[in-house]
C-alpha cells in the first residue's frame, strides 16, 4: 500500500528537528505539560508517524485501558487521514495495524524487571520486536532516576524511548527553565517537548535537542482535532 | 398480589461445577417452602441416584434450570435466574445477565477459586452485576474457608470480607458465627430448618471479635457514619453495619462472604438473609434500552411503574398450555389487556394472560410492573424481543445481528431423534437469532450455522441433553465470502436459436467494488435500449448469480453493477432471456474484477493468568492474528488480538493445556478481511480436490 506523502510529514521537523524519527538510538525523550493538554494524543501521532514508516511502536499505558488507548490512535488517523485526503484509509490502518502493540500495565505493578520480562515474551517468540517505545502515565517522582537508569541499557542497543512528564500548574519551572520534575535526570533525555496551553490553544515549545538552524517555525497542537500543525 | 419493589431481588446463582450449586439451590426452594422434601444429588435415595442435575430437575418435577424460579423468604421476592453455565459471548448469555439485578457467587472451601470460578466473575464484572459469596462445603476433608477468602482477593482482585466464620470444620462443623450480630448460629431439625441462636462458645470470642473488626474496617469506607462511630467509639448498630456493608456490595467494591455446607443443611438460611439484606432491589440498578428512533442511542429507563411499559422477553418455554414468555418488566407496568407492540416485528398484540410462576402452581396476575418478573401466554415472540407501549420505540437489545460465521453438518443417528432434533432447531432458532439452520440441496444435510465453534457445540449438546436428539456433526466450516477489488467492464449478448422461438438480449455496463454493501443494482440504461419491463429480470439474474461466486463458489459481497446499455430483439427477447444475459455478464465482468476470497475475522479477547502471558500470546501469533494489546489487572491479564476464524477451530483445548485450564477466552466476529494469497491457493486447491472426488 501506498502511504501518502503528505501523510508521513512531520509538522515537527519545523520546530527544528533534522528527521522524522527525532530521537537517535538508544535515546530518550519526553513531552511535559499539565494534565489534559494532550500528551497522549501528542504521542500517538509521533507513533503514527512513525507506524506510516513501518517502523513497530509499542506503547505502554499506565492510566488507561487497551480499548481507550486503540480509539485515540483510531481517532487521530482518522483525522490525519482526512487532513491529507486519503481515499481508502481503512486499507491504510489495516496495513499499519500490526506494527504498533499497545501494553497496558498498572501503575503500582510497574518495573524495569518486568516490562524486560513483557518484552522478552514479545521479541523471542517473534510476536513484536519493537523499534520504539512509548512510556504513557509513569509517574515522575522520588523513584524515576532509578527507573531512568535501568531503563538505559534496556533501550540502548535498537530502541528509543518516549515518556509523558505531567507537570503542575502551581509549579514554577526550575532555574534551567525545565519542569522540576526532571531535575536530575534531564541529562538522560535527548529531547524535551513542552505543551504550553496559550488561550485556547496549545503551543508546541522545544525546551531540549532542537537545532535552530533545521527551522524555528510556530508550532500548535488544533484544539478541534488534537492534530500538530505549522501555525500561520 | 402485594408489590413493593424493595422487597423484590431478581438474582442468579454461579458456580464452578463441583462447587454444589444443585444443592445449594435444592436448599433454597426447600427452606422456601418451594419444594417439601430434599433429595441427594449423588442419590442415597435412589431418586437422584444415577442421575444429573438437570434430569433431576425434571424428576423433581421443577425445573431449576428454568428460565425463573420464584421463592419467597422472609417477606423478600426471589426470583432465581438461571445463568447460562458457558462463556461463549453469545446473545443468550448477554441476554440472561441482563435480567439479574445481583447474584451469588458459590466457591467450594476445598478447591477454592478455580478456572470457571473466574469465568463466572468475569461474567458478572462485564455486566457489573453486584455480588455476595457463599463458601460451601465446610464438612469436607480440607477445607479453608480464609484461603478461600485470600484467592477471591488474589486471583480475582475481588476485596472479599467474612460474615460470618465457622464453628469447627470438616467432619466436626457445628453451625457458624455470626459477625454482625455477634452471635452463633446453630441449624436443628431433620433438614436443618429450624436456626438456633446461641451466645458464641468462648473459645471463638476472640477470633470473631477480630473478624468482626475486620469486616468493621472495610465497611468503614463506604460509610462516613460508620467511620464516625468507630473514631468516636459509639455503639456500631447492626443498621448502620449492615448499610455500610450493602453500599459496598452494591457498587462491586465489596463481597461479603458467607459460608457453610449445603450437603449438611448449615447456614443456608443466613445466606438467603443476606440476599435479601445486601443484593439490590430493582431500583437499586439502573437500566439502559437503545431508542431504535435515534440511531439505537442508549436511553435511561426510568423503572416507574407509571411510565410507558419497556420490556424484555427473556426466555421462551413449552408449557402445556402453549408458550410460555419469561419477561422481565424494566419501566412501565404491563396489565392484562393492555396492547404492546414488540419493538422487532412491529406487530401489536393484547395481553390475554399474565402469570407468575409461584410454590408449585402458576398465579394468574393483572399486572406486572417495573422491577418485576412475569410470565405471558399466547404471545408469538423470540426470545429477546422486547415489548413497549404504543408511542416508544425502544429496544433492551441491539437489532443488529450479524451474519452466522461458522456452519457445521448434523446428521440425526435415529428416526426418533430426526423427529426431536426438528423441534430443537425451532426452538433454538426463535431463542437466539445468531443461530440458524438450513437443509444444503446438494448433499441434503442439515445444517446449522453461528457465530463460534462453541456456539455450536453448546447447541449440539442441548439438542441431546433438552430434547434426547443424538446427532453426528461434520467438520466446521467457514463461512468464506468472494468480493472484487477493481471495476471491471462487461458487454454480453445472450443468443439461442433452436427451434422455435429464440432468447436474445444484450446487456453492458460495469462491476465495482462497495465494501460497506451487500449488493447494489444501479440502472443507468436510457433511450430503451434495454425496455424497461426486462431491467427487473436483469437484476434477477444478478442477484442469481451472488449466491455462489464464480472463483470458488462462495457468496458474493461488497459489489454495485451498473447497466448502461444493451440490446433487445422484439419477437426473442423474454424475461428468461435477459435473466440468462445478466448471468453471462456477470461472469465475464467478474473475471476481469480482480476477485478475491474474504474470511470472518474474529474478535479474540484471552483473560489468563499473568504467568502465561507468554504462551497465550505466542498462541494467538501463531494462528495469523494480530495481537492489537495486552491489560494487566493484578493477577489477571487481558490480550486482544484478531484472528481469522479457520485458526480458530481446537482453540479452547490448546488454551486449556497451555495455561492449566486457568485461561478462558471469548470470540466474536468483527469483520471480513481478504484472505492471504498463500491462503487463497490453499482453498483453491482443496476446493478442485472436492470437486474431483464427487466427479
Amino acid at each position: 500500500m501506498q502511504i501518502n506523502e503528505q501523510m508521513l510529514w512531520n509538522p515537527l521537523r519545523r520546530l527544528g528537528f533534522a528527521t522524522d524519527d527525532l530521537l537517535s538510538k538508544g535515546a530518550f525523550g519526553a513531552i511535559t505539560g499539565r494534565a489534559g493538554v494532550g500528551k497522549t494524543s501528542f504521542l500517538v501521532q509521533l507513533a503514527l508517524n512513525a507506524m506510516l514508516r513501518y517502523k513497530s511502536v509499542l506503547h505502554i499505558s499506565l492510566d488507561y485501558p487497551v480499548k481507550k488507548i486503540n480509539l485515540w490512535y483510531k481517532e487521530v488517523f482518522q483525522h490525519l487521514a482526512k487532513q491529507s485526503g486519503i481515499a481508502n484509509p481503512n486499507e491504510m490502518w489495516e496495513t499499519i495495524l500490526p506494527f504498533r502493540f499497545i501494553m497496558t500495565l498498572q501503575v503500582d505493578g510497574f518495573s524495569v524487571p518486568r516490562l524486560m520480562e513483557r518484552l522478552k515474551d514479545l521479541t523471542e517468540q517473534k510476536i513484536f520486536r519493537p523499534e520504539i517505545i512509548i512510556i504513557d502515565g509513569l509517574p515522575f517522582d522520588g523513584s524515576i532516576p532509578g527507573i531512568l537508569a535501568d531503563l538505559k541499557p534496556v533501550v540502548a542497543e535498537n530502541l528509543c524511548a518516549w515518556f509523558t512528564v505531567k507537570t503542575h500548574r502551581h509549579e514554577a519551572p526550575a532555574a534551567d527553565g525545565l519542569p522540576t520534575q526532571l531535575t536530575g535526570v534531564k541529562d538522560l533525555f535527548e529531547i524535551i517537548i513542552a505543551l504550553q496551553p496559550e488561550g485556547s490553544e496549545i503551543l508546541v515549545q522545544a525546551l531540549k535537542g532542537a537545532d535552530p538552524s533545521c527551522g524555528r517555525a510556530v508550532v500548535r497542537i488544533n484544539p478541534s482535532t488534537m492534530l500538530i500543525q505549522v501555525a500561520g | 398480589m402485594k408489590f413493593d419493589l424493595n422487597k423484590v431481588r431478581n438474582i442468579g446463582i454461579s458456580a464452578h461445577i463441583d462447587s454444589g450449586k444443585t444443592t445449594l439451590t435444592e436448599r433454597i426452594l426447600f427452606y422456601t417452602k418451594r419444594i417439601h422434601a430434599i433429595h441427594d444429588v449423588k442419590g442415597k435415595d435412589g431418586v437422584g441416584a444415577t442421575m444429573d442435575s438437570m434430569e433431576l430437575e425434571r424428576e423433581r418435577g421443577i425445573t431449576i434450570a428454568s428460565a425463573a424460579t420464584f421463592c419467597s423468604w422472609q417477606s423478600h421476592e426471589i426470583n432465581i435466574i438461571d445463568t447460562p453455565g458457558h462463556v461463549d459471548f453469545t446473545i443468550e448469555v448477554e441476554r440472561s445477565l441482563r435480567v439479574l439485578d445481583g447474584a451469588i457467587l458459590v466457591l467450594c472451601a476445598v478447591g477454592g477459586v478455580q478456572s470457571q470460578s473466574i469465568t463466572v466473575d468475569q461474567q458478572m464484572k462485564r455486566y457489573n452485576v453486584p455480588c455476595i459469596a457463599f463458601i460451601n462445603k465446610l464438612d469436607r476433608s480440607g477445607a479453608n474457608p480464609f484461603r478461600v477468602i485470600e484467592q477471591l482477593n488474589e486471583k480475582l482482585g475481588h476485596t472479599a470480607v467474612a460474615m460470618q466464620i465457622p464453628i469447627g470444620l470438616e467432619g466436626s462443623l457445628e453451625g457458624v458465627i455470626d459477625l454482625v450480630h455477634m452471635q452463633a448460629l446453630y441449624f436443628d431439625g431433620e433438614n436443618g430448618e429450624t436456626v438456633l441462636r446461641k451466645e458464641i462458645p468462648a473459645h471463638l470470642l476472640d477470633e470473631a471479635r477480630a473478624k468482626r473488626e475486620e469486616l468493621i474496617d472495610k465497611a468503614s469506607l463506604f460509610s462516613d457514619d460508620l467511620t464516625n462511630a468507630i473514631l468516636e467509639e459509639t455503639e456500631i448498630t447492626t443498621d448502620l453495619l449492615i448499610s455500610a456493608i450493602r453500599r459496598g456490595t452494591l457498587s462491586r467494591k465489596l463481597t461479603p462472604v458467607f459460608m457453610g455446607s449445603a450437603y449438611k443443611n448449615k447456614a443456608v438460611q443466613p445466606m438467603l438473609d443476606g440476599v435479601n439484606l445486601l443484593l439490590p432491589c430493582p431500583m437499586d440498578v439502573t437500566n439502559q434500552a437503545l431508542d431504535m428512533d435515534q440511531d439505537e442511542a442508549p436511553v435511561t429507563l426510568s423503572g416507574k411503574p407509571a411510565d410507558p411499559v419497556v420490556a424484555l422477553a427473556f426466555k421462551l418455554e413449552d408449557g402445556a398450555y402453549g408458550q410460555l414468555t419469561y419477561i422481565r418488566v424494566y419501566q412501565g407496568t404491563l396489565t392484562k389487556g393492555a396492547t404492546i407492540i414488540n419493538v422487532r416485528s412491529g406487530k401489536k398484540t393484547k395481553i390475554g394472560r399474565l402469570v407468575r410462576m409461584h410454590a408449585d402452581q402458576m398465579e394468574d396476575i393483572e399486572a406486572i410492573p417495573a422491577g418485576y418478573i412475569g410470565a405471558l401466554f399466547g404471545i408469538d415472540c423470540a426470545s429477546g424481543d422486547t415489548f413497549v407501549s404504543p408511542g416508544i420505540n425502544y429496544s433492551m437489545t441491539s437489532m443488529f445481528v450479524p451474519e452466522p460465521v461458522i456452519s457445521l453438518a448434523i446428521v440425526p443417528t435415529d428416526n426418533k431423534s430426526q423427529i426431536n432434533m426438528s423441534k430443537a432447531l425451532n426452538r433454538f432458532t426463535k431463542e437466539d437469532p445468531t443461530f440458524r439452520t438450513y437443509v444444503n440441496e446438494e448433499t441434503n444435510e442439515t445444517i446449522i450455522e453461528g457465530m463460534g465453534e462453541l456456539h455450536l457445540e453448546v447447541y449440539v449438546e442441548r439438542m441431546r441433553r433438552e430434547y434426547n436428539a443424538v446427532v453426528n456433526t461434520g467438520q466446521p466450516q467457514v463461512a468464506y465470502r468472494e468480493t472484487i477489488t477493481r471495476k471491471a467492464e462487461f458487454n454480453y449478448i445472450h443468443k439461442k436459436q433452436t427451434g422455435g422461438s429464440g432468447q436474445y438480449g444484450r446487456v453492458a455496463g460495469f462491476l465495482e467494488p462497495v465494501p460497506e454493501e451487500e449488493f447494489v443494482f444501479d440502472n443507468k440504461v436510457t433511450g430503451g435500449t434495454i425496455p424497461t419491463q426486462y431491467i427487473p429480470a436483469c437484476e434477477k439474474g444478478f442477484r442469481q448469480c451472488l449466491a455462489k461466486g464464480p472463483k470458488m463458489g462462495f457468496p458474493v459481497t461488497g459489489i454495485k453493477i451498473t447497466i448502461n446499455d444493451g440490446a433487445s430483439h422484439s419477437v426473442d427477447s423474454s424475461d428468461m432471456a435477459f435473466q440468462a444475459a445478466a448471468h453471462g455478464a456477470f461472469k465475464e465482468g467478474y473475471a476481469k474484477a480482480g476477485a478475491v476470497i474474504l474470511e470472518p475475522i474474529m474478535k479474540v479477547v484471552v483473560e489468563t493468568p499473568t504467568e502465561f502471558q507468554g504462551n497465550v500470546m505466542g498462541s494467538l501469533n501463531q494462528r495469523r492474528g494480530i495481537i492489537l494489546g495486552s491489560q494487566e489487572d493484578g493477577p489477571q491479564c487481558t490480550i486482544d488480538a484478531q484472528i481469522p476464524l479457520s485458526e480458530m477451530f481446537g482453540y479452547s483445548t490448546v488454551l486449556r493445556s497451555l495455561t492449566q485450564g486457568k485461561a478462558q477466552f471469548t470470540m466474536e466476529f468483527s469483520a471480513y478481511k481478504q484472505v492471504p494469497n498463500a491462503i487463497g491457493e490453499e482453498l483453491m486447491k482443496k476446493a478442485q480436490e472436492k470437486k474431483s472426488k464427487v466427479a
